[in-house]
């Protein structure tokens, strides 16, 4: 049966249905003239806006839930974005707004995982489910994740999106809206620290 | 600014890093777009905000809205809007509530979406249809969740009473609650939840899985299994059983007790287990200590034979392989069916698909 994600949709066939943008040719891009066709009713500029944020999304929420949750996850994010669009004022912060979006997303999936008794996802976060499990190469991903996952909140977003979304420092400044400084620091930082736990995890 | 491989992929590439890239790049995103909605209506009220702009505009616009909202306003009750896919849900009594809102419209139908809420009160009740794979029948008192609508569907009832009939494959439609997690395995069956979070769940055709962490449950049709927070499924009963033998299963399974009073629930259940309640003794072998597991070995052997491969010492040892050879004796099916589709969803192995 076809997920969320794997549904045909008006626009997506419009858009040749069309994976996730190169996001190096966007870092530079002002996105308001698409916020604001968007807000009007412009599905075709919203999807347009999905190919260019999906990864920046994908990554944030990589970095705080279990992997087998996050590709629905990102769906999710993207309809609560929909839905509260009006509600945003200043157009060149989408990227950051929709950050928050996707943190906040992160924040209620681990509320109500503690609600209802959810044994798959009971907080064991293996990285064992689909998309990780099966080759060694694949066994390699998941534990190197679980290492970035193991490092301080602040360091594990730019360092996910850096490594995992292939989105470079300069692209996670601009599509986050956090400072340039900060996330280069913090990539740096994040990355001295997962040389040393991968290597004790290798000694 | 210097060469930083790290932060703009600039200078010498940093060959660890580049190995990272490799690595965890397979971890991509990379989905096309999902099936988003039309633009919610509230989303284009932006563009009456602009009309008051005008100067001439808001008396206008004010006059124009009093005289619709007047006219028609019953006529344009608020809709629940399912963003992305939903299932359809039809009102069968009352007035029950999506997302706190109720289903008023088109006859009493609505989309019931990813994440949404669908509650009933103490007069309303609702049918919700998953798509091919079955439908859910929500008795009035009822609070549930979508959790889930890819190929696994998952549902989370928080309390009340649902009607499942599912004909998909067996592990695709789950029921988490907050006691235990229900895994249809091509069945029928009542679910209900009350305010403590105890919960019941009986099986009126096939089998349903029943599983919290280690303590699992299989309750075939004509059985029912009740739940308890933080202790998860007691063992399954027939629910032919008699009185006697029920009430002193649940105490000795779900509530505890001194080892003397649950060596007489015990020597209750033991005395009063008929044949085809192999499948209670069965279950609470794994869940009691060595001497009350030894007794009930005994029984259990009196009414359906150890096959072979079976021993005693490896029964009293808890081994999991000769529990097994033991169930497919019982006559209720071959366990390896549950083992197989438990795999599909259990954290053992992977994560709900």
């Amino acid at each position: 049966m076809a997920s969320i994600g794997d549904r045909v949709d008006v626009f997506a066939a419009s858009l040749g249905r069309g994976a996730v943008t190169n996001l190096s040719v966007l870092a530079t891009t002002d996105d308001s003239p698409l916020v604001s066709a968007a807000q009007a009713g412009d599905r075709v500029a919203f999807g347009r806006l999905y190919e260019q944020y999906a990864r920046m999304v994908h990554g944030i929420l990589m970095a705080r839930v279990p992997l087998s949750e996050v590709d629905d996850l990102v769906q999710e994010v993207f309809l609560v974005a929909l839905r509260r669009l009006s509600t945003l004022r200043d157009l060149a912060r989408f990227g950051a707004w929709l950050a928050a979006i996707a943190r906040n997303r992160a924040k209620d999936y681990h509320r109500r995982s503690v609600t209802t008794v959810e044994v798959t996802d009971d907080g064991s976060e293996t990285e064992t489910g689909s998309g990780v499990s099966g080759s060694a190469g694949n066994n390699e991903a998941a534990v190197i994740l679980a290492a970035i996952r193991s490092l301080p909140d602040a360091y594990r977003e730019p360092l996910i999106l850096r490594l995992v979304e292939g989105m470079t420092g300069p692209e996670i400044a601009a599509r986050t809206g956090l400072t340039p400084g900060s996330v280069r620091v913090n990539l740096h930082r994040g990355m001295q620290q997962l040389r040393e736990k991968l290597g004790r995890w290798r000694e | 600014m210097d060469k930083d491989y790290l932060w703009d992929r600039s200078g010498e590439a940093d060959p660890e890093i580049e190995k990272l890239e490799n690595v965890l790049g397979r971890l991509r995103y990379n989905r096309a777009a999902a099936v988003f909605p039309e633009i919610p209506v509230r989303v284009r009220k932006s563009i009456l905000a602009r009309l008051f702009q005008v100067p001439w505009a808001p008396a206008a616009a004010v006059a124009l809205l009093v005289i619709i909202i007047a006219a028609v306003g019953w006529l344009v009750r608020p809709k629940q809007v399912a963003l992305g896919p939903a299932w359809n849900v039809t009102k069968i009594a009352g007035t029950p509530r999506l997302e706190s809102k109720p289903i008023h419209a088109n006859g009493g139908t609505a989309k019931l979406g990813l994440g949404q809420t669908l509650e009933t009160d103490s007069q309303s009740r609702a049918n919700i249809q998953l798509d091919e794979i079955g439908t859910v029948e929500v008795e009035p008192g009822t609070r549930l969740r979508v959790v889930r609508m890819s190929e696994l569907k998952r549902l989370a009832l928080e309390r009340g009473t649902i009607h499942a009939s599912i004909w998909a494959p067996p592990g695709q439609f789950v029921v988490d609650t907050p006691s235990a997690v229900a895994v249809d395995l091509g069945c029928a069956y009542t679910l209900h939840v009350d305010d403590s979070g105890d919960g019941l769940l009986r099986t009126t055709l096939g089998w349903v899985g029943f599983k919290l962490g280690n303590r699992e449950a299989f309750i075939p049709a004509g059985a029912a299994c009740r739940t308890k927070p933080k202790v998860g499924p007691g063992a399954p009963y027939f629910e032919d059983a008699s009185e006697s033998f029920r009430t002193a299963l649940f105490k000795l399974d779900l509530e505890g007790g001194s080892a003397k009073e649950r060596n007489a629930e015990l020597t209750t259940v033991l005395a009063h287990a008929r044949q085809h309640d192999a499948l209670t003794l069965w279950h609470l072998l794994p869940r009691v200590d060595q001497s009350q597991r030894s007794r009930i070995y005994d029984r259990l052997n009196a009414l359906v034979p150890a096959p072979e491969g079976v021993t005693r010492e490896g029964i009293l040892r808890g081994e999991s392989k000769m529990l097994d050879l033991w169930w497919n004796q019982l006559g209720l099916g071959d366990i390896s069916s549950w083992r197989h589709w438990e795999r599909s969803w259990s954290p053992e192995n992977g994560v709900a698909k």
